[in-house]
């Protein structure tokens, strides 16, 4: 055991020899590599690294190359809180981006704020989470408010839905956001909730929320399934085998191959999600991404959450090259006054004392086990 | 006399790491050092009811949940209570204790619930005790979950004051450790152990099962509830999501690690489990070693834990000190054999 640790010991302290004698840019990544959240931000993890490899091939940003750090939190709020300070302190990072997921931006943001660093969250969509944390706390995604106005507009609108069974993770406050505004908007545009059920986060038996929709004595027209990516693809496929085949609408949480994988292709059909990205979309933006993802890791983008995750580091580096400093306050007045940046999710503006980007959302339709384009909407 | 002086003696050296920790590491490793010192805390006091008494609860979790969220919710700042619970209680919107107090009032609660949990689910033996436990951590998550008014329910609260820092975490670390050492070295400890062992003889011998049982859960759940209220204050955002079956088993894990029944095998292996994956973090990150780029592979620090942990099953199955205790004879024993 004590060699284990002098060891151990040992090796920081070559690494960090090691790490201090470069003259870089250095930014940091904090995402759940391992753990439930993997799916999702191992892709976000990888845009990170392909905006960092593309920016240095250009040169790099104030005449240095760009140093990445990435860290993994293990789908845990202490490693987060930890993970976030170690890119600080020992890394010395002047700005970081990270996370699909609220829980997790806002223990991590909270480090970054007391430190005075810059953090853009590239996947998480609680639309609170910058005033909640503070100043130097940014989004790359829309707020969970605006995908889920724009779900049930298209819910309503688009596919004729006038009743709906709302189905939510009662264990998570993004399926909990979702699924408030969901309804909200829902009942406001004449739309009428017939049953709102609840789950938990890794249940694997909904049958009993299934007896109860297969219960209701009106018929729903759409099911609005508020669930987390782990969850989703089990979700459509029991309901599915019950019989059920009504059209789903999720949010961007169904945005993983897992739901194909868990509920199958044929099963997986007539499910419509919002996200942030189509990968049918023809755009330069789009289709350079595409291509140089290919290049790098050998297959196309798993989700949106890879380009958010582009976008995140994209950003941070764009506010570097207007500050024209590595000071972390600079950075932060940069990122603020971020205005029309051409990402890959869009075009990324912040509106003055907002730091939750206006953006509009794409909706995608799931055909045998494809994710298709289906329309991209900005909700009011 | 001696003993008091040797005590002292441990507390100044503390004393000075902790000053030497303080003034010398930077953030991170300060505050790795307060996770230490908090798992320390949960695993010397999961060490009372699961390895002195023999009664294996899983509810530490639990206990931990309503420790933290009874912190959060005496000492949160009163502008930010107005603003995060507006729909408080009114006596409760309007108080804001000093940390201490807030984290004294956390381990009351949390032994005030296993006192309530205790008196039913203690009747019961070996794993239908466990899975009671259990079931008592997910009601604690399922109630924070659905009474938004008080708890934002599965949102969490955030914005919580960072107070904790290494030196509330060890004073709370000498205390639960001094404490737990004299109950150990007591009548009552006696009577624990007896109870572990056989617990018809010890019944018949005029040890009181329902009231010891019931002790030691309490006073295990106490220091879970401060350890609670010490993690919510680092961390500083608490939802209910965190306080999981991961965090049981983390807790329970180190236990068997370092030994059933061994207040010094939990600090070791609380100090040895906590710090490893972090010192190990390089590894996975890709580090240069000699001129060499080492890939990216995330993951890696889990799998040589958990390989780790079973040679340790394999050739320590009672831990890595067994129920025995680390002592200042012991190791100037070995060493002069």
């Amino acid at each position: 055991m004590k060699k284990i640790f002098v060891l151990a010991l040992a090796l920081v302290f070559a690494f960090s020899l090691v790490a201090f004698s470069e003259d870089v840019v250095r930014l940091g990544a904090i995402n759940n590599l391992t753990g439930a959240q993997a799916s999702i931000d191992v892709p976000t993890y990888n845009g990170m690294k392909l905006a960092v490899k593309l920016a240095n091939e250009k040169g790099g940003v104030l005449g240095k190359k760009i140093k990445l750090f990435g860290v993994d939190a293990k789908t845990d709020q202490t490693a987060a809180a930890n993970g976030t300070r170690k890119l600080i302190d020992v890394d010395k990072v002047v700005a970081i981006a990270g996370f699909s997921d609220t829980d997790y931006a806002l223990a991590a943001g909270a480090v970054a704020q007391k430190a005075g660093i810059p953090f853009v969250t590239s996947g998480a969509t609680h639309p609170e989470i910058p005033k909640r944390v503070g100043d130097f706390m940014f989004m790359a995604a829309f707020g969970d408010n605006v995908q889920a106005y724009a779900g049930a507009e298209f819910a309503y609108k688009k596919l004729g839905a006038k009743k709906a069974w709302l189905l939510k993770d009662s264990a998570m406050e993004y399926t909990m956001t979702l699924a408030k505004y969901m309804k909200e908007r829902f009942e406001k545009v004449g739309g009428k909730i017939l049953l709102e059920d609840t789950y938990q986060t890794g249940d694997t038996d909904y049958s009993s929320q299934i007896a109860r929709l297969k219960n209701l004595k009106e018929k729903p027209d759409v099911l609005f399934v508020a669930a987390g990516p782990d969850d989703c693809g089990l979700i459509v496929k029991q309901l599915r085998e019950a019989g059920i085949f009504t059209p789903v609408i999720g949010g961007d949480g169904f945005d993983t191959p897992l739901l194909v994988e868990l509920a199958g292709p044929k099963f997986a059909n007539n499910v419509f999600f919002t996200t942030h990205i189509s990968y049918g979309n023809k755009s330069k933006v789009v289709q350079n991404f595409i291509n140089a993802y290919k290049k790098e890791y050998g297959h196309e983008p798993e989700s949106a959450f890879a380009a958010l995750g582009f976008d995140a580091i994209g950003l941070i580096i764009n506010a570097i090259g207007r500050a024209n400093s590595l000071d972390p306050k600079a950075i932060r007045d940069a990122l603020a006054t971020t205005k029309g940046y051409q990402g890959v999710t869009g075009n990324i503006s912040y509106k003055p004392g907002d730091r939750v980007p206006t953006k509009s959302v794409t909706i995608i339709r799931v055909k045998d086990g494809k994710f298709l384009f289906e329309a991209e909407v900005l909700p009011q | 006399m001696k003993r008091f002086l040797g005590v002292l003696f441990g507390i100044s050296i503390l004393f000075l790491v902790i000053f030497f920790i303080d003034k010398r590491f930077n953030s991170y490793y300060r505050e790795i050092f307060s996770i230490i010192g908090i798992n320390i805390i949960l695993v010397t006091s999961l060490n009372i009811s699961n390895g002195f008494t023999g009664l294996f609860s899983l509810g530490h979790a639990g206990f931990m949940a309503v420790g933290a969220y009874t912190s959060a919710l005496l000492d949160l700042p009163l502008d930010k209570k107005a603003m995060l619970l507006p729909n408080l209680p009114y006596w409760l919107g309007h108080i804001s204790l000093p940390f201490l107090l807030s984290v004294i009032m956390a381990g009351f609660m949390a032994a005030f619930f296993a006192v309530l949990v205790g008196y039913p689910v203690l009747r019961l033996k070996g794993h239908y005790l466990s899975v009671a436990t259990l079931g008592f951590m997910v009601i604690v998550r399922v109630v924070i979950n659905n009474t938004p008014n008080l708890t934002r329910g599965a949102i969490g609260i955030n914005n919580i004051p960072n107070y904790t820092n290494i030196w509330w975490v060890y004073f709370w670390v000498v205390i639960t450790v001094y404490a737990l050492w004299r109950i150990i070295n007591s009548s009552y400890g006696r009577a624990f152990l007896a109870i572990r062992e056989d617990h018809i003889a010890a019944s018949l011998s005029g040890v009181n099962l329902t009231k010891y049982k019931i002790l030691s859960f309490a006073i295990g759940a106490f220091f879970a509830g401060v350890a609670g209220a010490l993690w919510a204050h680092q961390i500083t955002a608490i939802t209910p999501r965190a306080f999981s079956f991961v965090t049981t088993f983390n807790i329970v894990v180190m236990l068997v690690i370092g030994g059933m029944g061994s207040i010094s095998g939990s600090i070791v292996s609380a100090f040895l489990l906590t710090l490893l994956p972090e010192l190990m973090r390089p590894l996975e990150e890709g580090m240069v070693l000699f001129g060499y780029q080492l890939p990216q592979l995330y993951g890696l620090t889990q799998l040589i834990m958990a390989t780790l942990l079973i040679l340790v099953m394999i050739f320590r199955p009672k831990g890595l000190m067994g129920d025995r205790e680390l002592s200042l004879k012991g190791i100037l024993g070995q060493k002069s054999s």
